[in-house]
């Protein structure tokens, strides 16, 4: 049975505290070695690390709106080759739905791993986040203090980044232990856990009575903004010519295939000699078409990882922040995956017992679109 | 030296060659770099035809051929033959489909003879990256399974266990026999089923290669052509069979009459199907051996043909083949049997096509049974009797008729655990859902799945002729790889790339055929290239490209690409 419980603030320090939770964790070798953010040495970002020794968790921040990578793509590396010591990994809602399709795929397992996942209250890019710290704000707290009521407000002259503008997950599920701050009253966290578990942990009873519907508001404001953003990209993006016109500063860098979660193999084709032509070729496609961009093949890899991604796109948004061209890739892939995923009846990251819609055939499916 | 291509197109008659201008596309080929000769002729696939190829690949020293004929569905394995038997690979052939896809779908011959070109030179453009490969062989196990014990199941197995090979025999209920079990006399010469039935089923029961499973359900079937494992259950032990081929004789099920609710079968009594009437007539049936409805002789007699066959509105679209003649043999046996009763038969056509079917056809309405052409819209009940509404489309006028018996001619329909069978063999089922044959002319019995083969109205409505006659042909097809001892490998087979494959299994999801497998270890997939077909799906579902095809290559696609664009 999962039970609610809080852990008190102490000294009106949310961050202190939980960070002596976390090495409660390891202290009480609930699991052997931990995956947090920590400060950078230079202050103004955070980086997650794989933590053996309790005392480096003095510099955890799991609080800080900032995520220079979705952690889902490290747990795959940790887990792969599965672990022989209980792992925790702290992770937010999108890193946790991007590890659920990984797991589908074969890219991370479960065994050994503990996932504590926590509310995430927005996330910056990670230069804005940069720049807040160094104007001497303090991005985290003022978050952590809006939690209570769910009506978190970027830093004035700040956004946060775009996927989380429209983001429906502010809390996490899956989780063995869950971090809650949204609808909790600034003098504790809620932890919510196996009964088991719970009993391991000092906590003390208490109500969040408030929760649900912080939540249910926080949620529905950004589903509001999300159908704004989806309807102003469908109204931009009414054909093949308008969606291609979306890509046309791809330089292929293939950051994004770097910053996506979930873009998995080894080496991916566009990278490979398969798109290095002949110069001859070059030639031929621009005396066919008069003219043809450089460098090429921009739309195909774009398409191509469109095709491959879009069923199980999370939304996290990693690959816009990742891209230097500032391709609208969080609306595309939400947008275009809105309707695929719905065509499935699939929602990424919901369950590990929905199939990958592109591995399960049904003989009576998408009749339509082809003779019966 | 680079590849020496001989290039063939064929006139295949006029087929082609009325619509596409053979001669230019022959000069074309004759001008791409590295074909060294190019021919056109009358049939390539005749003997003369394929003896040209086989001298030029003597005279020119051909290294690769590329024949401009049909689809290579029709003629591939004969060409292949054709190069073989002069010294190259079988696989370094490449067909350009130019009548299938050209001039049997074109008219205008500038168009038809444009696409040629193109469709020949990319052929040749592949022909140029060709890479022999290697048939492989794989041994089998000189035993067969049969699934179904109905006349089809028994006839294939006894074929087979007189050959001298050991047959697995599975049958679902207590007893051999299926529907033919239920019925009385065969058309068209009236002949008793019952001794015909019992000697089979002695003979099977009684023979020493055939082991017998009744009460027992195939569960599980994993292997390929050679060497199958096969579970079979029954409600108490669990059997693991090792066998080389399977044959499927799975039989039918009828068509459920209530599904035509204007007929108001399951309402009223004296509303009966075809199987039921076998029964009624039966001489171990309630009348003993006279005809009683409700205790009464009928003094009125209606059939009804067509009762889910031929009917769009139940989805029922094909013709069930076996009704027209049964309805007639069982009007024939009411007018033997009650000489005063009146006797109708409700038809659309009356397709009386089997040897012997158009003599009886007449005989039965010589003996004064009335065909009237047009199905009834309705049935009502009038006191003790029912009253059947039509229209004689013959005449353009309505009729009701008054009977004290109706029999519905109902339809063979695919079993509605078919589904269950399809899926353990992986077997395609045509449109209408029965399983389907590997070409409907030239392979009727067998599947795509090599080393199945169909017997009986599992693969479509057929009566009792037919069905014998298809069993045997199972049998012998089945037995064919036993004799050997040996089968041939499809030497076209997906490869896997370790280097570059992730192990995601999104193509084990894919593939129909089981091929595929994660090692765990190394944390790729791996591939069983005795159960590879060949077909592509991984090699298109990969998404890192860890998959290719051989014979199919991303290279020699990409060229045959090229040549068309």
């Amino acid at each position: 049975m999962t039970m609610k419980k809080f852990l008190e603030v102490k000294e009106a320090d949310t961050l202190a505290t939980l960070r002596s939770f976390l090495k409660g964790l390891l202290e009480k070798e609930i699991i052997e070695a931990l995956l947090v953010p920590l400060e950078a040495p230079s202050g103004d970002t955070v980086m997650p690390a794989l933590v053996k020794e309790p005392a480096r968790l003095e510099k955890a921040n799991p609080l800080a709106p900032v995520m220079p990578v979705n952690a889902a793509r490290l747990v795959s590396s940790l887990t792969i080759g599965k672990p022989r010591e209980k792992i925790g990994a702290l992770l937010r809602s999108c890193e946790i739905r991007a590890l659920i399709e990984l797991v589908k795929l074969q890219q991370a397992h479960l065994e050994n791993l503990m996932i504590i996942g926590i509310d995430c209250l927005g996330t910056y890019e990670v230069t804005d986040y940069a720049k807040l710290i160094s104007e001497d704000r303090s991005p985290t707290m003022e978050l952590v203090r809006e939690a209570k009521e769910g009506a978190l407000f970027p830093h004035e002259g700040y956004q946060f980044r775009s996927a989380c503008r429209i983001c429906e997950y502010p809390m996490p599920q899956d989780a063995a232990l869950t971090i809650g701050l949204l609808g909790v009253d600034g003098e504790k966290i809620l932890i919510e856990a196996q009964e088991e578990l719970a009993g391991r942990l000092e906590l003390t009873e208490g109500e969040a009575t408030g929760r649900e519907e912080v939540i249910r508001k926080l949620v529905g404001a950004r589903i509001e903004e999300r159908d704004r953003i989806f309807a102003q990209f469908r109204e931009r993006v009414v054909d093949m010519p308008s969606l291609l016109a979306q890509f046309s500063t791809c330089i292929r860098c293939h950051n994004c295939t770097v910053a996506c979660p979930i873009c998995y193999c080894k080496e991916c084709l566009f990278r490979t000699s398969t798109f290095e032509h002949e110069s001859d070729r070059y030639l031929r496609w621009a005396q066919r078409k008069g003219a043809i961009q450089m460098p090429t093949d921009t739309l195909l890899f774009q398409l191509t990882r469109l095709n491959h991604m879009v069923t199980s796109c999370v939304g996290c948004g990693m690959c816009e922040s990742a891209c230097p061209s500032d391709i609208p890739l969080t609306t595309i892939f939400r947008a275009v995956g809105q309707e695929v995923q719905a065509m499935f009846d699939y929602l990424p990251g919901r369950s590990l017992e929905d199939e990958l819609p592109l591995a399960t055939f049904k003989e009576d499916e998408l009749t339509e679109l082809g003779e019966r | 030296m680079g590849p020496r291509i001989g290039v063939y197109v064929c006139h295949c008659g006029v087929n082609i060659a009325a619509t596409v201008d053979v001669e230019a596309v022959t000069r074309f080929a004759q001008g791409l770099p590295s074909v060294a000769i190019a021919r056109d002729y009358t049939y390539m696939c005749s003997d003369p035809g394929q003896a040209l190829i086989k001298e030029d690949i003597e005279k020119f020293g051909l290294t690769k051929v590329v024949v401009a004929s049909c689809s290579p569905m029709m003629h591939e394995p004969t060409f292949r033959g054709t190069i073989q038997e002069a010294g190259l690979n079988p696989y370094c052939l490449e067909m350009a489909n130019i009548r299938e896809q050209c001039s049997w779908v074109h008219g205008e011959k500038d168009k038809a003879t444009r696409k040629a070109i193109q469709l020949v030179a990319a052929a040749v453009g592949k022909a140029f990256l060709l890479e022999p490969l290697e048939e492989r062989r794989a041994d089998v196990t000189p035993a067969a399974l049969v699934i179904g014990g109905g006349i089809a199941g028994m006839q294939a197995a006894l074929d087979i266990a007189k050959a001298g090979f050991l047959v697995y025999l599975v049958e679902k209920e207590p007893r051999l026999g299926g529907h033919l079990a239920q019925l009385g006399k065969t058309f068209p010469n009236l002949e008793s089923v019952t001794p015909l039935l019992s000697k089979a089923i002695e003979e099977v029961e009684g023979h020493p290669n055939i082991d017998l499973l009744t009460s027992a359900e195939v569960v599980g079937v994993e292997g390929y052509i050679g060497n199958f494992k096969v579970k079979v259950t029954d409600r108490t032990t669990r059997r693991e069979l090792k066998v080389g081929t399977i044959v499927v004789a799975t039989g039918y099920d009828l068509f459920d009459a209530q599904l035509k609710p204007e007929y108001g079968y399951g309402v009223y009594e004296k509303v009966i199907t075809g199987l039921e009437f076998e029964r009624l007539v039966s001489s171990s049936g309630p009348g003993e051996g006279e005809i009683l409805v409700k205790g009464k002789e009928p003094q009125d007699v209606v059939f009804i043909q067509c009762v889910g066959s031929r009917d769009k509105s139940v989805g029922q679209e094909y013709c069930s083949r076996i009704c027209c003649m049964y309805t007639a043999k069982q009007a024939f046996l009411v007018k033997e049997m009650l000489p005063q009763a009146r006797v109708t038969v409700l038809y659309m056509d009356v397709r009386a096509y089997g040897k012997g079917f158009e003599e009886f056809y007449d005989q039965v309405r010589g003996e004064g049974v009335i065909y009237r052409r047009g199905n009834p819209s309705e049935i009502y009940k009038k006191g003790e009797r029912l009253v059947i509404r039509a229209e004689d489309t013959l005449l353009g006028e309505p009729i009701q008729l008054e009977a004290d018996l109706v029999v519905l001619a109902t339809g063979i329909t695919p079993r509605r655990d078919s589904l269950k069978i399809a899926n353990l063999l992986k077997l395609p089922r045509s449109a209408d859902g029965f399983f389907m044959e590997a070409h409907p002319k030239l392979r009727p019995v067998d599947t795509v799945m090599n080393g199945v083969y169909l017997a009986g109205c599992c693969q479509g409505p057929k009566d009792i002729p037919d069905t014998v006659a298809q069993a045997k042909a199972a049998a012998a097809s089945a037995m064919a790889p036993l004799c050997q001892g040996q089968v041939k490998v499809e030497a076209v087979t997906s490869i896997i790339d370790e280097e570059l494959c992730s192990g995601c299994g999104i193509c084990a999801e894919v593939c129909v055929y089981d091929a595929l497998s994660l090692h765990e270890r190394k944390g790729v997939m791996t591939i069983n290239e005795v159960l590879c077909k060949g077909c592509g799906a991984c090699a298109v579902a990969c998404p890192s490209k860890a998959i290719k095809l051989s014979h199919f290559t991303p290279t020699q696609i990409l060229a045959q690409v090229d040549a068309l664009v």
